[in-house]
């Protein structure tokens, strides 16, 4: 008995580190070495060769040297293409999460006050549009919105227009792309918020002579601040970067760093410039992953005290 | 005297005749709940349940868990409107009132405070929302601070803050407004017994200085005892009995109330003798008759039930020199509470009684122990006839 406890406690610490590592594990594979890939590659210089790009050491006269070239990094700060995609894949991400708050909030907020059982069968409908290919909901989007496409003959036919809008092809359309995309990534976790709301607090908010309206915007509101913020983020952080939209849904002029970021990979095949887009990609998005991951310890914080 | 037709008059007296004109509002009629009825799908919460609360009066709503005792408090402040029935604040009818438009405010069960702002932004919340200027809020929520003691926690979180204080900070938020009338729900439920007894005293004291009007539900009964002038006993969403603390403690109107008030003996029988001023009652309990020194209405071999409080039996080691009212019998459990011990006596009849004894001396050489013989006893006007 005692022996056995002894071989138990013995390999506990083990088994215990063996759990931990693995997220560790998987963060270093699949995050810290290709990050750290692509830090490489962004301070190399373009080489017709393969791979296509210098190497960093060389062995020079005796000595073992370590070149960091910024110039790709300076390219990028002196080409206006390079600095207009960032602020405009910026435009366009922060309007897009503002439409997905503008919709998803009503969204949430009707479905945490439906009874359980509609209120699982609402939660489903959000989500399920996700079991087909994202590639594909994007393409159907095509269909819908083109010249002759379903929205047009559907407004030409009851009327409401004279001759077809032209929506696709247009910022309009990576727009209404990247909403019905990313609605439920902010749908998702601001119900999770509402859904915890103590109706007490609303009574007792109305009780004091608070009507409706005014007890939303005095109570509701600022206690769904989090499932805001991590709503926001978790739309936000993907959609500047993001490629399959503006490319299939956008026309010529709209400018997005991921598109950017794929010619500069696969046609003109620099990848130097296309690491250095990457990491100063990487570094914007910094400051909203902070200001999520601030939010989300806030809320565990709050939930424990 | 004691009868049973005097405790039906009693709670008949605080009811309202519905069909009659209601007259002019006076402090007697402060409010005025009259024949409201609540029904969720076909399920009576509330059953056609008749108050009037005077003002400054305290009142409390007492009954177990689902009797419709927070149902009826939410019809008062506006969250559930009554199926049926008037309800009447100074003569102002509130049906159809939304909560935001009483004069009435609530202190929430487990209080119910804004997390997200501190303790004085919650108490000037009501204030503004009637627009009152920044000086005299201001103004307005020290003196509400001072009177809740909780000055140095203005700044303070509810989170940050013990049950007690936010109990104070609740109460506060409550009477900022200066309400017509103060609801509490189940106001020390969500505090240990220690404190509770503490903050029973102080928030009486402190709704008695402002003289507001106050209704309490609790399914706590010493609670309900200790804070409340009048008491309504509720079970099945109709009134049992509505008195005074004292008056249903001591004359219970009928088996529910002196069971669910204390702890009560009670004896089924029959009427064996009417007399004008004394009646006899035959039960299984015992071989003589219970003699009772008063008459009460009723007939000669109506069933009726006799209500003892333990407290009210005497136990002795030797047969009491009385004529009536008397049992032997051993004793087959003892409670002890400290100050006092339940004796659970088997009579020789077979029926269990239990009976108190104060425990006033530290080492009692007369105490009793399991299995002793002993004689209880009572006098003539101790019990209740119970004919409902």
């Amino acid at each position: 008995m005692s022996a056995n406890w002894q071989s138990l406690r013995s390999r506990l610490p083990g088994s215990r580190w063996a759990v931990i590592s693995v997220p560790y594990l998987w963060l270093l594979l699949f995050f810290a070495i290709p990050f750290l890939i692509a830090l490489k590659i962004s301070f190399a210089k373009f080489e017709m060769a393969m791979p296509p790009y210098s190497s960093l050491l060389n062995w020079e006269d005796g000595f073992l040297v370590l070149k960091l070239r910024l110039e790709n990094y300076l390219y990028l700060v002196n080409d206006s293409l390079y600095v207009n995609a960032y602020l405009s894949s910026l435009k366009i991400a922060v309007i897009a999460t503002g439409l997905c708050l503008l919709i998803g909030y009503p969204m949430a907020y009707v479905i945490s006050r439906m009874e359980p059982a509609t209120r699982n069968i609402a939660l489903m409908l959000v989500v399920l549009p996700s079991w087909t290919s994202f590639l594909i909901r994007i393409y159907a989007w095509i269909g819908i919105l083109k010249q002759n496409g379903l929205l047009n003959n559907f407004l030409l036919n009851i009327g409401l227009i004279d001759a077809p809008l032209k929506i696709l092809y247009t910022p309009a359309a990576v727009y209404i792309g990247i909403v019905y995309a990313y609605l439920p990534f902010m749908v998702l976790p601001l119900y999770s918020n509402l859904v915890k709301l103590d109706r007490r607090l609303l009574e007792a908010a109305y009780d004091l002579g608070a009507r409706p309206w005014r007890a939303f915007l005095a109570i509701t509101l600022p206690l769904s601040k989090a499932g805001i913020i991590a709503g926001s983020m978790l739309v936000l952080i993907p959609v500047v970067g993001e490629f399959v939209i503006p490319e299939m849904l956008g026309g010529p002029d709209t400018l997005m760093i991921g598109r950017v970021l794929w010619q500069e990979f696969f046609n003109n095949r620099d990848w130097p410039v296309a690491s250095a887009v990457a990491i100063v990609m990487l570094i914007i998005l910094i400051v909203p992953i902070l200001i999520f991951h601030k939010s989300q310890a806030k809320e565990l914080e709050g939930r424990l005290a | 005297m004691a009868s049973v037709d005097a405790d039906a008059a009693g709670s008949n007296g605080t009811m309202v005749n519905s069909a009659a004109n209601p007259p002019a509002p006076s402090p007697d009629r402060y409010l005025v709940i009259d024949t409201v009825r609540k029904e969720f799908d076909g399920f009576v919460a509330v059953d056609d349940v008749s108050l009037t609360i005077r003002k400054g009066e305290i009142f409390a709503l007492l009954g177990a868990s689902g009797c419709g005792k927070s149902t009826l408090l939410r019809c008062l402040a506006g969250f559930e409107t009554p199926t049926a029935g008037r309800i009447e604040l100074e003569g102002q009818s509130l049906i159809g009132l939304p909560p935001y438009e009483r004069r009435i405010n609530m202190m929430f069960q487990s209080y119910a405070l804004f997390p997200h702002m501190t303790v004085e932004q919650n108490i000037a919340f009501g204030l503004k929302q009637d627009g009152m200027a920044k000086a005299a809020m201001r103004a307005r929520v020290d003196e509400m601070l001072s009177l809740v003691q909780m000055n140095r926690f203005a700044k303070r979180k509810p989170h940050q803050l013990s049950g007690g204080q936010q109990q104070r900070v609740a109460l506060a938020r409550s009477l900022a407004k200066s309400p017509k009338m103060l609801l509490l729900d189940e106001p020390m439920g969500a505090l240990d017994k220690k404190l509770r007894s503490q903050m029973q005293l102080e928030l009486v004291n402190i709704i008695e200085k402002l003289g507001v009007t106050c209704v309490m539900v609790t399914h706590d009964q010493e609670e309900a005892m200790t804070m409340a002038h009048r008491i309504a006993i509720m079970e099945q969403g109709r009134i049992r009995q509505c008195a005074k603390p004292d008056e249903i403690y001591e004359q219970p109107n009928c088996r529910y109330t002196a069971g669910f008030i204390g702890s009560v003996n009670l004896f089924e029988g029959r009427i064996d003798k009417d007399e004008k001023d004394f009646v006899t009652i035959r039960t299984s309990a015992f071989p003589d008759p219970i003699y009772v020194a008063h008459g009460v209405t009723g007939f000669e071999g109506m069933e009726v039930a006799m209500a003892l409080r333990p407290e009210k039996l005497r136990i002795s080691k030797h047969e009491p020199d009385l004529k009536h009212n008397k049992a032997h019998g051993s004793i087959e459990d003892i409670a002890y509470f400290g100050s006092h011990s339940v004796y659970h006596v088997r009579l020789d009849g077979g029926c269990k009684v239990m009976c108190n004894f104060v425990n006033m001396k530290r080492w009692d050489s007369e105490s009793f122990t399991w299995n002793d013989p002993v004689w209880v006893s009572w006098g003539d006007l101790e019990g209740v006839v119970l004919s409902s």
